[in-house]
């Protein structure tokens, strides 16, 4: 009962931080930047991508849809949103330290793991609300403004056109797989977070870890690339395989591995260290 | 003898290469205002987080309501109430969001009655919907008082909680201690450098200097016995110093102003001088004892 009220607590903290509406304002605006672009010029856009198939293929019908366009928008954005999160959840044990809340909270009968858990969950809350908005904006809005149809995507294979009815199971693994990797990035900054009292250490922390990885993994260096399949970084955009026909799933069940085999890591470090803490701020 | 609430036994802990509490011990009965007394960085806070879990002690133990809190954390967590330094709420919370979601931890969640009654309680009432940002230090003072009672707890922990006070926010919470003693029977231990304050609240206490208890016992057996210093306001005055030295020979004193003077003195002694001093023609405007617990104090610290 003290754990289900400590996540009520933390979701109660997260919705009433004006700092946590930043993220969901920020998908808002760069959404709607994206799509007012895409509404005013998009088919330019899409004729530059498709010039090069008009000799062997022809191009009917709605080819800009919302289904296209939530996919450009997540392409564009997916990259930015762990950002977003990491400036609430970074926050979530130091900034509390920064305060001098921790100090109060732990002098209550609850335990330090279920304390850090219930911040955790909360955490994975708030990520859920990031990507349920993110989903909301660019699919639903989407489709509203652009109308449905059947999805072309361009991959790194070629070509793939996907029916409409075939695509919202994919939006829905895609964000499932997403959520996961976002949820990973929330896990290390709050890990990051048990190691200091300074509320923005962790958050700036997070972030160059983020870049460090990408960096590793787009290098093509031989020397990185036994580490590249293990750097979480490596799976983060792994939603996009969700648009790949036929679906490779060996690949997104070893980014599934990779994704919770981080996020057990991360949430063990945090315990431990939380729960041996002197607190002292 | 009542029941033992608190027991530390030869607590040490030590912070890299500084030793911050090297083997403190000490005991709080059932009832006790137990005055935990010590100059800055003594090592009281450090004392009392580990009396608090929030610090593991590198050896020694400490155990409440007969429990180790090493092993019975959240049991004894449960029946305490603690201010440690100064109460940290959420700022961009107001006080009632702040009591509701420490109360929701506390093991006796409160309802909104019984906040808005323990708002009242410390004279925070009407300012329930107002953040904490906004409010001032003693309003802070209070709130976190409001916390530490909300779920009313048995054992009452408060770390310096009249630092920064105005003079009347340092008596209410004097008072309000008494009241907790005395109208409830709760068990205080209130950490302070303020020796006035220990003296005037507290029936026992311990001494802590360089992160050892110096001394613990009865806080008016401990005073028995050692000198007051007596500041006299008197005329006229060279007839009152030729009093004293024929009073007591030995006597010295410091002139304070043309009109007064200052000695130390047992309090025993005090009614036979004043008797004397009359028979000698000498009118007295003011006996003023002055000290107790500083100099007793000073001298415990610098031995």
């Amino acid at each position: 009962m003290i754990l289900i009220n400590s996540i009520y607590n933390e979701i109660i903290k997260i919705a009433l931080k004006p700092r946590s509406y930043l993220g969901l304002a920020a998908i808002t605006v760069l959404v709607g930047v994206i799509q007012f672009a895409l509404k005013a010029d998009g088919m330019s856009i899409i004729s530059f991508v498709t010039a090069s198939f008009e000799q062997t293929l022809t191009f009917e019908g709605n080819v800009l849809n919302g289904n296209l366009v939530a996919f450009i928008i997540l392409q564009m954005l997916l990259v930015q949103i762990p950002l977003l999160v990491a400036l609430v959840t970074g926050d979530l044990v130091s900034g509390e330290a920064a305060m001098g809340t921790i100090r109060m909270l732990a002098t209550k009968p609850i335990s330090r793991v279920q304390l850090l858990l219930s911040k955790f969950i909360a955490g994975g809350i708030y990520t859920l609300t990031v990507i349920l908005w993110m989903g909301i904006m660019s699919v639903i809005v989407g489709k509203l403004l652009f109308g449905t149809g059947d999805m072309m995507v361009l991959n790194s294979d070629g070509l793939v056109i996907l029916q409409e009815a075939d695509v919202n199971w994919r939006y829905l693994g895609g964000f499932a797989v997403a959520f996961l990797a976002l949820f990973t990035v929330s896990s290390l900054s709050i890990c990051l977070s048990c190691f200091t009292d300074n509320s923005i250490g962790p958050i700036v922390a997070t972030m160059s870890i983020i870049l460090l990885f990408t960096i590793i993994g787009t290098l093509d260096v031989r020397v990185f690339d036994p580490l590249k399949p293990y750097l979480f970084t490596t799976h983060m955009a792994s939603w996009r395989s969700f648009f790949e026909d036929p679906l490779p799933l060996t690949a997104i069940w070893r980014s599934i591995a990779v994704l919770v085999a981080h996020n057990v890591v991360f949430i063990s470090v945090s315990l431990y260290t939380f729960h041996y803490k002197d607190i002292q701020s | 003898m009542p029941d033992k609430i608190i027991e530390v036994y030869h607590l040490s802990k030590k912070f890299g290469s500084f030793q911050a509490v090297s083997d403190v011990s000490f005991s709080v009965y059932k009832g006790d205002v137990f005055g935990f007394l010590g100059p800055n960085g003594a090592g009281k806070s450090t004392s009392i987080r580990c009396l608090n879990s929030l610090i593991q002690p590198d050896s020694g133990t400490v155990e409440i309501f007969g429990k180790s809190i090493s092993t019975h954390r959240e049991s004894i967590l449960g029946r305490i109430g603690s201010i440690i330094e100064k109460p940290d709420f959420y700022k961009y919370l107001s006080a009632y969001r702040n009591l509701e979601i420490f109360s929701r931890i506390s093991g006796k969640p409160s309802s909104k009655q019984e906040i808005y009654k323990m708002l009242d309680f410390v004279g925070l009432g009407g300012r329930e919907g107002d953040k904490f940002a906004g409010f001032s230090h003693g309003m802070k003072q209070r709130l976190g008082i409001a916390q530490t009672l909300l779920h009313n707890p048995d054992l009452i922990i408060l770390d310096e909680p009249t630092t920064g006070l105005d003079p009347q926010g340092i008596i209410d919470i004097r008072n309000l201690i008494l009241r907790l003693k005395n109208e409830q029977n709760k068990t205080v231990l209130l950490s302070s450098h303020n020796l006035a304050e220990i003296e005037l609240i507290c029936n026992r206490m311990v001494i802590i200097n360089k992160g050892r208890s110096i001394v613990e016992g009865n806080v008016s057996e401990l005073m028995n016995g050692e000198n007051l210093i007596l500041r006299l306001e008197a005329s006229p005055m060279p007839a009152a110093k030729n009093a004293l030295l024929a009073w007591k020979p030995s006597l010295l004193w410091d002139n304070v102003g043309d009109s007064s003077l200052q000695f130390p003195i047992e309090k025993s002694e005090i009614p036979g001088l004043t008797k004397f001093l009359i028979e000698h023609d000498i009118e007295i405007y003011s006996l003023e004892a002055k000290r107790t617990l500083e100099d007793y104090f000073i001298k415990i610290v610098n031995q």
